[in-house]
């Protein structure tokens, strides 16, 4: 298959990936990457040699959210000096473990110090793969691969950094779905009850400083139905209005969020800290109901930020206390 | 394969309903008995409809698909209730345009729920904030239909 060929499957394919979260994506990783420019500072060939491979992802930070994942980095063709391009495609869990995909080329490569590695600049690939039609949403720091394997760092629409860990693939070793899922390395979790040292520090009534301006104000007899589906989806309902109150020994947590004319309540429980880590679990029925969520976040002098998860959705939440 | 199949069948069920209740639309857009009985008529079927998806509450997250459903069935019935009547201006044929327009949109986020697609459910959702249909019916002096349900 020609490259041009190539190319085009891996956009066409791309879009109906993001329509669907089929799977069976063998191609993203034997697909190419075209139109990328000579980076401004180049890095010698025989440094980033050593990562021209196919690789599947082994290991990764569990607050990625990744499942699994394959990846794949060439020269580009014709480049001269020569450099690296890459590709990947990881799955992704959704709140409640639907598998989601996400296309990413790497991108220029940049020496790491010490000679530790190379860098690359992760742009999300949306409807085209071509350089200049995507996006910056992150970075990838590959550590120099020892044998058959290669650790790094992962930083992903504004978090992280993960950590992550491939294993070259063999010439024929070929996935015909998603690859075997990888395993989730855990960080620390925070331990601390509270939110802070002293219940002084973060007990209180809290207002929300990110509320968007209502979608439904204008929309008459559809507004309800707006409303609703503005608070579904992981990436982020849209909320314009909220309040939070912390009180109680242990702490719990009063959530009001609005969405359009659509008012939820949330009960926050076992509220932890650490550092600036801030971590609770989320209720929709009271503390006694079942845990629906949770809360991740960070805070300190009277703010709390962070997404509080409800099943499906997602509220991207900043707070402060009044 | 057979998801993109029921989106272009859904597309093509979507722009039947939308070309039969134009179709409608246009019949009701000559000059005629004039705006009074439009206004009245549009009124009370929007009080009615707006009544209706009140009562539907709050979708728990089960419940989603039930609820987009509903709430296109009463749009649906709306469109048909007000392009049944005489619209005599541009204000009020834009309205009634909106309601039409917003019929295959509830459709595919009916779609995207049923498959649990939440982030297309949201996505979609866009495009009923777009055709602002709360402006359209302030345009048209139409008070009731203006106002956005409330679920008690």
């Amino acid at each position: 298959m020609g490259r041009l060929k190539q190319l085009k499957l891996v956009v066409a394919l791309g879009g109906a990936i993001a329509l669907s979260a089929s799977v069976g994506v063998a191609w993203a990783t034997t697909g190419a990457t075209t139109g990328y420019p000579q980076p401004k500072h180049p890095v010698p060939a025989t440094v980033q040699a050593p990562f021209e491979d196919r690789y599947v992802l082994t290991a990764v930070g569990s607050g990625a959210g990744i499942r699994s994942g394959e990846m794949k980095f060439e020269f580009e063709e014709g480049s001269s000096p020569q450099f690296l391009v890459g590709i990947s495609q990881f799955y992704s869990y959704g709140p409640t473990g639907e598998i989601e995909t996400g296309l990413f080329t790497f991108y220029p490569p940049k020496e790491l110090p010490n000679g530790k590695g190379l860098g690359f600049t992760a742009l999300k690939v949306g409807a085209s793969a071509q350089y200049g039609q995507l996006t910056e949403d992150g970075e990838l720091r590959l550590f120099t691969p020892e044998g058959a394997k290669m650790k790094g760092e992962l930083r992903l629409h504004g978090g992280g950094p993960w950590p992550v860990e491939f294993k070259v693939l063999d010439d024929d070793e070929r996935y015909t779905a998603s690859p075997p899922a990888a395993r989730q390395i855990h960080e620390a979790e925070p331990s601390k009850p509270g939110w802070g040292g002293e219940p002084s520090e973060y007990e209180g009534e809290y207002e929300l400083t990110n509320g968007a301006e209502d979608p439904t104000a204008k929309a008459g007899s559809l507004g309800a139905v707006i409303g609703v589906a503005q608070g579904l989806g992981v990436k982020g309902a849209v909320v314009s209005e909220g309040s939070m109150k912390v009180e109680g020994d242990p702490a719990v947590a009063t959530v009001e969020l609005e969405t359009g004319d659509t008012n939820r309540t949330f009960t926050l429980t076992k509220l932890v800290w650490q550092g600036d880590q801030r971590v609770a679990q989320v209720h929709n029925e009271g503390p006694d109901s079942p845990p629906v969520g949770r809360f991740e976040g960070t805070g300190g002098q009277g703010e709390v930020k962070g997404d509080l998860v409800s099943g499906h959705s997602v509220y991207k939440v900043e707070f402060k206390l009044k | 394969m057979r998801y993109l199949a029921s989106l272009v069948a859904i597309g093509v069920v979507g722009a039947m309903a939308v070309a039969g209740c134009g179709g409608g639309g246009s019949s009701s857009g000559t000059s005629g008995s004039g705006g009074g009985d439009f206004v009245a008529g549009a009124e009370s079927a929007c009080t009615a409809a707006n009544k209706q998806i009140a009562a539907l509450g709050t979708p728990q997250q089960e419940q989603v698909t039930q609820y987009i459903e509903a709430t296109e069935e009463t749009i649906e019935k709306l469109h048909r209730q007000v392009a049944g009547l005489d619209a005599s201006g541009a204000t009020e044929t834009a309205y009634v345009e909106g309601l039409a327009e917003a019929i295959p949109v509830l459709t595919k986020m009916g779609n995207a729920a049923r498959n649990e697609n939440f982030d297309a459910v949201r996505e979609l959702s866009a495009g009923l904030v777009e055709i602002k249909l709360g402006e359209l019916a302030e345009a048209a002096e139409l008070k009731s239909c203006a106002e956005v349900p409330v679920s008690a």
